[in-house]
């Protein structure tokens, strides 16, 4: 394969949409993520509220401790929207600071999400609901837990000053994805923690 | 660079066994600093080397290779197409950005699949041919049976309609490529690894649940179960990224003036499918992570000691897969309506009807799924609603039947092979139909549930149907692929073959299954004797028809008569292109400028390619 063979490609101009193709691939993505979501939730509304199924034995759900730390992931969301607008004052380091701020506070809610792991009094194999709640709960932490690891590449492309007011795909990406992950742990946070009924005390 | 560096097969072998094991070690350790016992069980360690092992096999063949840079900050070229197009025949084995190279990866990759869960078939139909034991255990017809199932669907038709999709669509959209090329490459890459995963679970006492993997059933079954539903995972996240690939590629690719109106109907079909594989797909991984779950980590979603429900999984299960049934289906339905319309010469009737049934068909799927359970012991009361709105959905595939024999009348039909199984298909895939409305009926459904009627129901809508549609596509678009004419005599032959064969083998199963024989069972009642050596037959010369196709292909693409452009005066792009089409497509943009079916009109076109600018087509280093 020569050179000249591999850079051969014509500029083919496609239809005019206006669309920002990555962008509405990522939202086409996440719609097939909240749809993974929406298969456990189917779980836990059928063995919640048509099964009537409890939560195993002695527990502890925290929700008030949980409603703090939901509070700081709906600051993180904002935070990394500071981001993009400092992006767009050309601010590179209010762009790594937002970023930093964004990841420092997913980090704290990460923590303190394995922290109610350890004194919730129950496990993944203590019954059905045990295993649907650490479910729910583990599979929004994974997605934090990439969130950070994108958060992360995002500063280290900040640092070498990669994005501009006119291209930042990438980084507007990230903070959409940011936004589910957070929109996805508010709807999490009312069916598990809040509604009513759904924390009764123990037997 | 040494090959084993470079980013091919050979670096896919050390890559994936080095994540495997670095992944195996890394969670024993995490157990072990955890102060848990390092390895919990020794088949979850081997689930963790499966997934990593995945992820080592796609870094090896190179899908991340241009992404690279991009994670440790440095900059990339948007225009780099050093992985584009087939030079060589070693390129189809290399991780390619083309999607006419990619195109062929698949429906090559799922044909071979097909003919391995044929071959599946053929071992347990020569089991059944007489009553009694012939040469499979039990345990052995089960596996076999589930195999065929879950290698049919997951791995062959739900796969081999995103090749032809992949090939077609760019070229009837006027577009360069699809929208993620590389995301693209990386969905074909994933379904070798499913297929290795699912063929593997032979080796680990192989599963025998059929392809719908019920728990409780599937909590007994060998290791080789929680293979099957690694497998499926991985088919399903190859199935979604295509999905999200076709829909923004047929959103911002057409060409200037393809408004949507003016877009092929096989791109309509893909549009709605692409939208059912996005929202549905996610749920059998869903069901499939919690069936692993339970297998693997001692979790209870679905064990009832543990205060879990087997109904549960039905419902998420059959959340994804009634609509994979449209998945499996509708891109078909999209090959018929270009196949018969430009054999017939005439425009297809109802153009608009026929789109909005494609929707019509993706909404109403997702209300149907509970038709799989009427037995099961779900909610009573869900029976009858779940009924109704079976019953609905049999009006847009009504609506699709009437425009294809609308089509079809007073047309100048043209029986090349193409459209004798066109035609074929609305016959076989019309008596499916029938059945499926039948089994719509509750009571009805519940008298015969679990007999040979629902396989004679689902293999006359997936063979009758699916796969009728898939030859009559290989054979209308291989002069387009291959840039010479198939055979016909022999395609001819090989339809007759099939069509005949096909009701032969399935027509008799209705009877068998109103007589109440059941399904999934090695050995049956002496009475059924005649009617099964019949079958079994039957299905010998359906699986030897399928070797005068392959025959058939490979011998023209080799030695067939050159094709020319456009051998069936088709009006849609992808006929405006030599055949095969040149690397990149479109030297430069089309523009679409009238109805995708203006046949019989003097003079109509569809598209015209403006003569390119020499300037344009010499510039080097764009």
């Amino acid at each position: 394969m020569s050179a000249a063979v591999e850079h051969n490609a014509p500029e083919v101009q496609p239809y005019r949409t206006g669309l920002n193709p990555n962008l509405m691939g990522l939202i086409i993505f996440l719609v097939s993520e909240l749809a993974l979501f929406g298969a456990f939730f189917m779980y836990y509304g059928h063995m919640r509220f048509i099964g009537k199924v409890d939560y195993p034995g002695a527990f502890h759900i925290p929700a008030n401790e949980t409603s703090i730390n939901t509070l700081i992931l709906v600051l993180s969301s904002f935070t990394a929207e500071f981001a993009l607008l400092a992006l767009l004052k050309r601010h590179n380091a209010g762009v790594f600071f937002s970023l930093l701020a964004t990841f420092i506070l997913g980090s704290i809610f990460l923590g303190l999400q394995v922290h109610e792991y350890m004194i919730l009094g129950f496990t993944p194999q203590d019954t059905a609901v045990g295993s649907i709640f650490f479910s729910l709960t583990g599979l929004h932490g994974l997605h934090v837990f990439v969130g950070l690891v994108l958060l992360l590449l995002a500063m280290i492309r900040t640092c070498t000053h990669k994005w501009t007011p006119e291209k930042h795909t990438g980084l507007l990406g990230i903070s959409v994805y940011w936004h589910f992950v957070d929109i996805v742990w508010v709807i999490l946070f009312t069916v598990v923690y809040c509604l009513p009924g759904t924390v009764t005390a123990p037997a | 660079m040494t090959t084993a560096l470079k980013p091919n097969l050979a670096r896919c072998i050390w890559t994936s066994a080095l994540f495997a094991v670095l992944a195996m070690l890394v969670a024993a350790a995490v157990r072990q600093i955890l102060g848990m016992d390092p390895v919990v069980q020794w088949s979850t360690l081997v689930v963790v080397a499966y997934i990593f092992g995945a992820v080592g096999f796609i870094v090896g063949i190179g899908g991340f290779d241009y992404w690279w840079p991009w994670i440790i900050g440095k900059d990339i070229d948007p225009h780099d197409h050093s992985q584009h197009g087939a030079y060589s025949w070693r390129d189809y084995f290399k991780f390619n950005t083309d999607h006419k190279v990619i195109g062929i990866q698949y429906i090559v990759f799922t044909f071979i699949m097909f003919l391995i869960g044929g071959m599946f078939a053929m071992i347990f139909r020569a089991e059944l041919a007489n009553p009694g034991y012939q040469v499979l255990s039990d345990e052995q017809y089960n596996a076999l049976i589930s195999q065929h199932g879950v290698i049919m669907i997951f791995v062959f038709l739900v796969p081999v309609f995103a090749g032809i999709g992949n090939y077609v669509i760019p070229l009837m959209l006027g577009a360069p490529d699809m929208a993620f090329p590389r995301v693209n490459a990386v969905s074909f890459w994933l379904l070798p690894i499913a297929s290795f995963t699912l063929l593997s679970s032979f080796a680990f006492g192989s599963f025998d649940t059929g392809w719908t993997g019920y728990p409780t059933l599937s909590e007994q079954s060998p290791f080789g179960g929680t293979l099957f539903q690694i497998g499926v995972i991985i088919a399903g996240s190859s199935s979604i990224a295509t999905a999200v690939n076709f829909l923004v590629t047929i959103v911002t690719m057409r060409a200037p003036g393809m408004t949507l109106f003016r877009m092929p109907l096989l791109v309509w079909a893909n549009l709605a499918t692409s939208a059912l594989v996005v929202a549905a797909t996610p749920f059998v991984a869903g069901a499939m992570f919690m069936a692993m779950f339970d297998r693997e980590m001692g979790t209870n979603f679905f064990t009832i000691a543990g205060g879990g429900s087997a109904i549960a999984y039905q419902h998420i299960f059959w959340f994804y897969s009634h609509p994979a049934v449209y998945i499996m289906v509708l891109p078909g339905f999209g090959i018929i309506s270009e196949v018969i319309a430009t054999h017939s010469r005439k425009p297809v009737f109802g153009y608009r009807a026929v789109a909005f049934s494609s929707a019509g068909i993706a909404v109403l799927g997702f209300s149907v799924w509970a038709h799989h359970m009427f037995a099961s012991g779900m909610a009573s009361w869900l029976r009858v609603p779940i009924m109704i709105s079976t019953l609905l959905i049999a009006i847009p595939t009504g609506i699709k039947i009437f425009s294809w024999l609308g089509t079809v009348w007073d047309g100048v039909v043209r029986l090349t092979t193409a459209n004798l199984f066109a035609l074929g298909f609305i016959i076989a895939f019309t008596i499916g139909g029938l059945s499926g409305v039948m089994l719509a009926v509750v009571p009805f459904d519940v008298s015969i549930t679990n007999s040979y009627f629902i396989v004679a129901h689902f293999h006359y809508v997936l063979f009758g149907g699916s796969i009728l549609t898939i030859f009559a596509g290989f054979y209308h678009w291989f002069p387009k692929v291959t840039g010479r004419m198939y055979n016909e005599r022999l395609g001819r032959l090989h339809f007759w073959i099939v069509f005949i064969a096909l009701n032969v083998t399935f027509f008799p199963m209705h009877y068998q299954g109103l007589m109440g024989m059941p399904r999934r069972v090695a050995d049956y009642a002496p009475e059924f004797g005649w009617s099964n050596t019949l079958i079994s037959v039957a299905s010998f010369a359906l699986g030897a028809s399928t070797l005068i196709f392959v025959y058939n292909m490979i011998h023209s693409a080799r030695h067939g008569k050159p094709a020319g452009a456009n051998p069936w005066g088709g009006l849609t792009l992808e006929w405006l292109l030599s055949s095969p089409p040149p690397v990149f497509n479109f030297p430069v943009t089309p523009r679409v400028i009238g109805g995708p079916y203006r046949f019989g009109e003097e003079g109509a076109r569809h598209a015209i390619i403006p003569e390119p600018e020499p300037a344009e087509t010499e510039k080097v280093g764009a």
